[in-house]
């Protein structure tokens, strides 16, 4: 039984301001010197100066150079502002042994293991993927550790007047502070000594000591920032949640918080607890999820600067497989509308991928001219590109109409039969009408896109690199503002129940015909970014397999979750199309440990090699990822509440909330449980 | 005329192997709503077991007619059921057994993936290459009724489809385990409140059903002579069309609906190719033949938006 309690009269923070200052200086510590040891991020800077001190002593390029400095500056900007919310947002009832075995497992481990591997970090991703659950299994059988299970959710939730936050934000700015002095103590330290082991120029001591003061003003300012990102998360006394305003009069206030008491009932009282600060797992936290979610984007932004830095040789063919795999994500994204938010089950959905291709395809080369005797140049085209992103999708999304009118009627597996026809069909009638779409050959010659002096070619994969990106924010951002609109709540009452929304006053066939006509528009963008990048379209590049990795995308990744769908996208991709091909080119080596295995099973099956059992490993993993978390990698809140939702957390003592505010006993606690 | 007639025989003993298979698929959804998209590749594990055991007696192409044959085709066609069956039985028991009771969508995925490796499993065992069953009726075996010319192949295979056919509604109308399986189809749980043991029950229905898939492998090598690891997903896909068509769930409509694909199938060669000057026009580019997916899945399209739960299937009206 686990009762959630609201305090009104909250005692101050359970634990002194020193351990916590300990516990979180030295969780964040740990994994910056381990990555920094690792990568020599200073090492950037220090060669960016000298490049400007001495422009022959520099060893790279400038210009690259200043950006990843760039990062590595906003990087370290980041982490001591999070510094400051984490001292802020913490309760300190979960220990700092915990809290450090928790860092050590998801920040240092990876960096690890990624090294291991010789820097190729899909791979060492890979292996972290294995190593975490068996992680989650451990600690929840080791008493040790689970000690702190039975706190794994914050017991109450305070509400806090003026002066318990300013005591936040003085924290805060106690943690930053704290954290960038360590840092600068360091760092100055580690440099001294190699300045004294004469491997250290005299120029940099200038920096060494710009960048000890620079820390330490920034960590006070930073952690200020931190605190108040944490402040903007509480529950203030006044009832208002978002700032700590004195206007609201008294009866406003009760009324305010009565309302929330009840908004607060039942099994969304727990995930609305760990939204609000302060919190027994403040890593988790919401706040928390704002700076992983800044580092990410700045991360992937800045990417392709970074990338020799971190990994070595061999970024051009990072890039092309990370531009290959992002028209997947793209296509999930489409899928989990049709799929997740309205619970269509579309088994073909390549269809109106190919559709999307073909489009682009027939437009974007000499076909269109050969077909309506309209002549257009292909610089012209080139640059039509950008208009015809739109055309096409609204083609495909035409024909998402069209295609979906006659599955109206039908419920479940018929409906998915009938999409898989439809995603047989449509192949074969681009096969076999070949003069409009040039049969088995394909057509060839598709343009890619163009802008101002940017090149959009296959040497440089860094235009389609950020070309990619920027479809995916757009796209990811339209499937935000539809899952918050009111089709897209329309499209998740037809998968819960489709009568009582029809009930409800929902129109069906429209909701129905706008899912996937809107799934279908985001294939059509993914199929003109497709045919434009590899420059031919023909038939046999779309199948039925095709469709079954596009479902085993949204499913594993989480039905209906946005960043669960990118997730499943990304680690489809890894294992479907990414690890085992390379798995291969390492077997081949025969200084590798692979060479062994891989010789010695080639005994028995004269026919193996690891890309051809591709398939085995991904239904394997489809199998086991269903077996044991059917809700997917990152489920939507809603489902992890279907899926794991024990009976009894689901009664809500009515009788509590009955109690007017008038009573004497509201003040002292609203129980709910 | 006579080249109707002819494609119709064709066409009858190719629906009889769809309907052979489209049985399988109906009998699983009907009993635990789950499309098994692995039954295909069972299907197609059962043509390489036939293979290597008719490869294992050296049989070769047109052959004679002595014991060895006999013993080799008995031994095939039982050792394709049997084991066929059994690997229906530890697919169900590993993959669909612990999803009972997931969401829908749960089981279906986990098809998929025992598919796929069922998929590669044949990749692994014989190649990627398509390999050539000895024909055991050769070319010659065919007689005469008037101009019309059929195939004894196609007698054979109609003929036993019919016997296995016949068997199971035998079994499932006349027997104690066919009347559990029709409880447990009808009810679950009501069934388990009677004493059927549903566990039992489904885990048999996967063993009749995919036994049926292995001796349709074993005919399937009568009358094809070539076989690869993905005629799994091909007749599969075909197949489960026809379990739809007919009213999945329901035993005739498979039947039926096997045989009106079977029969699509072969008569789509009739229609003339727009490309032929000779056609004038009419028809469809590059022939009939090279659209017969397509053709039957419109076919399919059709029907479900006329009668949306098949040609034989229940209208069960969806209630609150």
């Amino acid at each position: 039984m686990s009762a959630v309690t609201i305090n009104t009269n909250p005692a101050g923070p359970v634990s002194s301001t020193r351990s916590l200052l300990i516990k979180w200086v030295i969780a964040l510590l740990v994994p910056i010197l381990v990555f920094n040891f690792v990568w020599q991020g200073d090492y950037l800077i220090n060669n960016v100066i000298l490049g400007f001190i001495n422009p022959a002593d520099a060893l790279i390029g400038t210009g690259s150079l200043v950006q990843a400095t760039i990062f590595i500056i906003f990087f370290y900007l980041v982490i001591l502002a999070f510094a400051g919310y984490l001292v802020a947002a913490d309760t300190g009832r979960r220990g700092m042994v915990e809290v450090w075995v928790d860092v050590l497992v998801f920040a240092v481990l990876p960096i690890l293991l990624i090294v291991l591997v010789n820097n190729n970090l899909i791979i060492g991703l890979a292996l972290c993927a294995i190593v975490w659950p068996i992680y989650f299994y451990i600690r929840r059988r080791v008493p040790f550790l689970a000690r702190s299970q039975a706190l794994s959710l914050p017991k109450s939730i305070s509400v806090l007047n003026t002066e318990q936050k300013a005591a936040m934000v003085r924290r805060a700015k106690l943690g930053g502070f704290a954290f960038g002095l360590s840092l600068a103590i360091i760092w100055l330290i580690v440099d001294l000594l190699y300045y004294i082991a004469g491997a250290y120029p005299t120029e940099l001591l200038v920096v060494t000591a710009v960048r000890t003061v620079f820390l330490i003003v920034a960590g006070y300012f930073l952690g200020w920032l931190g605190g108040i990102v944490a402040v903007r998360r509480t529950l203030s006394a006044n009832g208002n949640p978002t700032n700590g305003s004195d206007n609201a009069t008294q009866s406003d206030a009760n009324e305010r918080r009565r309302r929330q008491s009840l908004l607060l009932a039942s099994s969304r009282a727990k995930e609305e607890v760990q939204e609000v600060v302060p919190n027994d797992l403040p890593l988790r936290s919401a706040g928390a999820r704002r700076f992983f979610l800044i580092l990410l984007i700045a991360f992937v932004l800045f990417y392709p600067v970074l990338d020799p830095f971190l990994f070595g040789y061999g970024t051009a063919g990072r890039l092309a497989g990370y531009t290959d795999a992002g028209y997947y994500v793209i296509l999930a994204l489409g899928l989990n509308i049709v799929v997740g938010f309205a619970g269509l089950l579309d088994l073909g959905y390549v269809a109106f991928f190919a559709i999307g291709a073909y489009a682009w395809g027939i437009f974007g080369s000499t076909q269109f001219g050969r077909l309506t005797n309209i002549i257009i140049q292909p610089n012209v085209l080139s640059w039509l590109f950008w208009p015809m992103l739109i055309v096409t999708a609204l083609i495909a999304a035409l024909w998402g109409v069209i295609l979906g009118a006659p599955t109206l009627r039908l419920r479940g597996d018929y409906l998915a039969i009938v999409t898989l026809g439809f995603g047989e069909i449509v192949p074969v009638i681009f096969l076999n009408l070949d003069k409009y779409t040039n049969g088995t050959n394909g057509i060839v010659g598709v343009r890619s896109p163009a802008f101002f002096g940017i090149q959009w070619t296959v040497i440089n994969h860094v235009p389609y690199y950020y070309l990619i990106l920027a479809l995916i924010a757009l796209v990811i951002f339209a499937n935000v503002r539809l899952r918050d609109s009111r089709l897209g709540r329309a499209w998740i009452a037809i998968r819960e129940d489709e009568i009582a929304a029809a009930s409800s006053g929902v129109n069906l066939v429209r909701t129905k015909l706008f899912a996937f006509g809107t799934g279908a528009f985001f294939s059509g963008i993914a199929g003109a970014y497709f045919s434009a990048k590899l420059g031919n379209v023909s038939p046999d590049l779309f199948s039925f397999n095709d469709s079954v990795i596009y479902l085993a995308m949204v499913v594993i990744g989480g039905l209906g979750s946005i960043p669960g769908v990118i997730v499943g996208a990304l680690a489809v991709y890894s294992i479907n199309l990414f690890i085992l091909n390379n798995l291969d080119s390492i077997a081949s080596d025969p200084s590798s440990f692979l060479y062994g295995i891989d010789q010695f099973i080639i005994h028995f099956i004269p026919s193996f090699t690891f890309g051809n059992i591709r398939n085995l490993v991904f239904g394997i993993v489809l199998v086991a990822i269903m077996i044991f978390r059917p809700e997917g990698l990152i489920p939507s809140a809603r489902r992890r509440r279907e899926l794991h939702q024990a009976p009894e957390e689901e009664a809500v003592e009515l009788g509590s909330l009955d109690v007017t505010t008038t009573d004497p006993g509201f003040e002292a606690e609203v129980r709910i449980e | 005329m006579t080249l109707f007639v002819q494609l119709l025989i064709v066409g009858l003993s190719g629906g009889a192997i769809y309907a052979l298979i489209a049985l399988g698929y109906t009998m699983v959804y009907g009993i635990i709503e789950l499309i098994n998209f692995a039954h295909g590749d069972i299907f197609m594990i059962g043509t390489f077991i036939t293979i290597t055991i008719l490869q294992a007696f050296n049989i070769t192409d047109d052959p004679n007619v002595n014991g060895t044959l006999v013993a080799a085709i008995l031994i095939a066609f039982f050792a394709s059921m049997i084991l066929c069956a059994i690997l229906g039985v530890v697919i169900e028991r590993i993959a669909y057994r612990p999803l009972r009771n997931a969401p829908r969508l749960a089981p279906l995925i986990s098809a998929i993936g025992v598919s796929l490796v069922l998929e590669d499993i044949g990749k692994l065992w014989k190649g990627l290459s398509p390999i050539s069953p000895p024909q055991i009726f050769g070319a010659g075996a065919v007689f005469y009724i008037g101009p019309i010319s059929i195939q004894v192949v196609d007698i054979v295979v109609v003929v036993v489809s019919i016997l296995l056919m016949v068997g199971l509604q035998w079994m499932v109308n006349s027997t104690r385990l066919g009347r559990a399986m029709r409880a447990v189809a009808q009810d679950r749980e009501a069934a388990a409140l009677m004493g059927v043991n549903v566990d039992f029950i489904i885990s048999f229905t996967f063993l009749v059903g995919t036994g049926l898939a292995g001796a349709a492998g074993f005919i399937y090598l009568l009358k094809f002579p070539v076989t690869t690891f993905t005629i799994g997903f091909d007749l599969g896909l075909i197949a489960f069309t026809a379990a739809v068509l007919g009213g999945i769930g329901n035993l005739y409509g498979a039947m039926l609906g096997g045989l009106v694909i079977g029969l699509v199938q072969s008569l789509v060669n009739l229609i003339p190719d727009s490309n032929n000057p000779s056609s004038h026009g009419l028809g469809l580019p590059h022939g009939g033949g090279a659209w017969a997916t397509a053709i039957i899945f419109a076919i399919l399209i059709l029907i479900l938006v006329f009668r949306p739960s098949g040609l034989l299937g229940q209208q069960t009206p969806e209630k609150v």
